[in-house]
């Protein structure tokens, strides 16, 4: 056989075959790599009418570019849903259950304490609650809005805890939406708050490896879980050194020695939950089984060809086929009964748990009344703390136990047995110093007249609230109009298209 | 044997420039292997599938299924009777849709070709072979379905899992796994700045 230089030298055609072959090829695997990198490059376009700026608070600018999700969002101000324990209609829980009062007087929540409404309201809702009629940290404003990651990043996250809280009002104006759990640039979800981030970090957890479907939770679990403000800067923390549960958080709760308040009637030092919605749901089946919040609170939604993730984050109770029928093939009434089911035994023990502290919160009192010691009572006010920690642990949390029924059950339970406990150690000191049982109960059928019985001047905070709603909230107004409008308008000719 | 390769060998004078040659040809092939994420193609990780964008709605309507918890692509879109079968399938599926895709010619709205329809009504039955009733389900043959005498699952089951319809612009702002970099992980963290999301 003849080498290939042989054949070339004898025909000199062959070469040029062999070198415009190679040419040839050469030119097409570049022409396959050049077609690679551009295809690449359209997965990367992110679709946006007019560009958002970093740290944009404003939602409808957003919702200039997703219109779709915008206006699903805009349907969190919709107050016209009731389920049988839950949903967004206005519902005064102080008028339905005054012993409420009791159980958190001396705190604000005894002043007024009602059903959570949408996003769209957050900021409304934060200025006309008669609980924010007190001197507040800038910490307060912390899951109310779009602002505050961008004030935060002016001003770092410790300087904002520890400002005034109404010095920040003409600051934080927007709602909690887009920016909240959105990138601007790329839509990817985010963690815009640093106490999450922290509390994952501190536990040895690297947030920014969290998975697509686990920042479906995370995102919610910045504001929608336990947390309190560290003294003496009010730094906002979360209570997950020691772990998740009711009884990790106690204990580290109770190893720094943190008390919220010292009970009014009781003097019992306590913790009010704030809502450990993420930490329940994640003992629970659903989590279990891989369930993000946004699976049942998000569902997709298709509007003509079109699928999106329904912002409209809401009950998925009002809209069972959307949320549960996505795995459960059970008619929607069925369902509808099997998650109710579950929230009546919640409820009934719920009821229980509370009972047995009104009537301990009262028991106390009478115990000071007769002369009971510090020493004494040292032991049962740490049970009543306790017992209305756990209780408030579940009661506090968003869908009355359906997060994880049997974890809320088994927390019920424990409050249940250390609130008994607590009136039978209250029985033993009453005896002691011959004071009859059972304990006088406090008339408290009314909310008015359980606010008199713990000393509550509803009408001097009410004036107060007016006051400041009339003069104050107009002010902060008016000073983040004049400041938004110097803000870039937005502008369709910088489109990407 | 030794003659063919000798006869294909370089003279001695000609091998540093052939060596370099070749040298620029393996390089860009395995260029062009690297950016496209070639090696990806061997798992069953779904993100392999929306390497190529085009697949995003499918991988979105995907995620928000049912399916996403116990499913992936590989499960329902290649067959399980054997590795060889598996892999070659994956093979033919993929330079077509390798070449369709390097091409421009995906149609808007994408369906499955013949072999690939019946891979998922097979991959069907495998699973949920313990609900069919044999006389009505099972008894249906490819081609009785192409003879319009047989229904396939999804013939029924239209939005499992997909949903219907799924044209290119049917998820606009679904959120998919984004393509690694180019460029590797060590330049990044020595050259870049990093993004500042947190406050």
């Amino acid at each position: 056989m003849k080498s290939i230089v042989d054949i070339v030298e004898k025909k000199p055609w062959f070469g040029w075959v062999l070198y415009l072959g190679t040419l040839a090829a050469v030119f097409a695997i570049g022409l396959l790599a050049a077609s690679i990198f551009e295809r690449r490059q359209e997965s990367f376009r992110v679709q946006t009418v007019s560009p958002i700026a970093d740290w944009e608070p404003r939602n409808e600018v957003w919702g200039q570019n997703y219109p779709r999700e915008y206006e699903s969002y805009m349907r969190t101000s919709k107050t016209d849903f009731k389920s049988k324990h839950g949903g967004s209609a206005p519902t005064d829980y102080l008028a339905e259950q005054p012993d409420l009062v009791v159980l958190w007087a001396g705190y604000p929540f005894s002043r007024d304490y009602k059903q959570a409404r949408g996003h769209f309201h957050a900021i409304k809702d934060i200025r006309e609650t008669l609980r924010t009629t007190a001197p507040l940290p800038g910490t307060c404003w912390t899951c109310k809005s779009t602002d505050v990651p961008r004030v935060m990043n002016e001003m770092g996250a410790a300087n904002f805890y520890k400002a005034k809280w109404a010095d920040l009002g003409s600051e934080i104006v927007n709602p909690i939406g887009c920016q909240d759990c959105h990138d601007p640039k790329t839509m990817n979800l985010r963690i815009t708050r640093p106490a999450l981030a922290e509390a994952m970090e501190r536990r040895g957890q690297d947030i920014n490896k969290a998975t697509h479907q686990e920042m479906r939770s995370l995102v919610c679990a910045q504001c929608h879980v336990e947390y309190y403000f560290k003294p003496p800067d009010k730094y906002l923390t979360f209570p997950w050194d020691k772990g998740f549960s009711a009884e990790d958080m106690e204990a580290y709760y109770d190893s720094i020695e943190f008390s919220d308040w010292t009970h009014a009637i009781s003097k019992a030092p306590m913790l009010k939950a704030q809502h450990p919605d993420y930490e329940l749901f994640m003992t629970g089946i659903h989590a279990q089984r891989g369930v993000s919040c946004a699976d049942c609170h998000m569902p997709y939604k298709s509007e003509g060809g079109i699928k999106f993730t329904n912002h409209h984050m809401a009950s998925p109770l009002q809209n069972i086929s959307a949320s549960c029928g996505v795995c459960h093939r059970e008619s929607e009434a069925n369902l509808l009964r099997d998650v109710y089911a579950r929230q009546d035994r919640v409820k009934e023990l719920l009821g229980l748990a509370q009972s047995a502290l009104f009537h301990a919160h009262v028991e106390a009192k009478a115990a000071w009344d007769a002369g009971a010691t510090a020493e004494e009572m040292k032991p049962v006010l740490q049970l009543i703390r306790h017992a209305q920690w756990r209780w408030d642990w579940v009661a506090a949390a968003n869908a009355l136990g359906f997060h994880s029924p049997l974890e809320a059950a088994r927390v019920l339970g424990t409050s249940i047995q250390k609130g008994e406990q607590a009136r039978r150690e209250l029985a033993v000191v009453l005896t002691k110093r011959n004071v009859p049982l059972p304990v006088p109960m406090p008339d408290i059928s009314t909310k008015e007249k359980a606010q008199a019985y713990t000393g509550l001047d509803m009408a001097a905070i009410e004036a107060q609230k007016l006051d400041f709603l009339e003069n104050v909230v107009p002010k902060w107004d008016a000073e983040a109009k004049a400041r938004e409008a110097k803000l870039p308008k937005t502008d369709a000719s910088k489109s990407n298209y | 044997m030794w003659r063919v390769v000798e006869h294909v060998l370089p003279p001695k004078r000609w091998r540093v420039p052939v060596i370099i040659a070749a040298g620029v040809f393996t390089g860009i092939g395995a260029l062009a292997f690297h950016i496209s994420n070639a090696s990806s193609y061997l798992t069953d990780d779904p993100k392999a599938c929306v390497n190529c964008h085009v697949m995003a709605p499918q991988y979105a309507t995907w995620q928000h299924s049912s399916h996403a918890r116990v499913a992936v692509c590989n499960d329902c879109h290649v067959p399980h009777e054997n590795v060889l079968l598996k892999y070659a399938f994956k093979a033919m599926d993929g330079t077509r849709h390798a070449f369709m895709f390097t091409f421009h010619m995906e149609p808007e709205v994408i369906r499955m070709h013949a072999p690939g329809q019946w891979t998922v009504q097979n991959n069907c039955i495998r699973c949920h072979g313990g609900l069919l009733n044999h006389a009505a389900h099972l008894a249906v043959t490819w081609q009785e379905v192409q003879a319009g005498t047989g229904k396939l699952c999804w013939d029924c089951h239209r939005e499992t899992p997909h949903g219907r319809g799924n044209s290119g612009a049917s998820t606009p702002n679904a959120r998919v796994p984004e393509l690694s970099p180019v460029l590797p992980g060590w330049h990044r963290r020595t050259f870049q700045t990093p993004n500042k999301q947190t406050p």
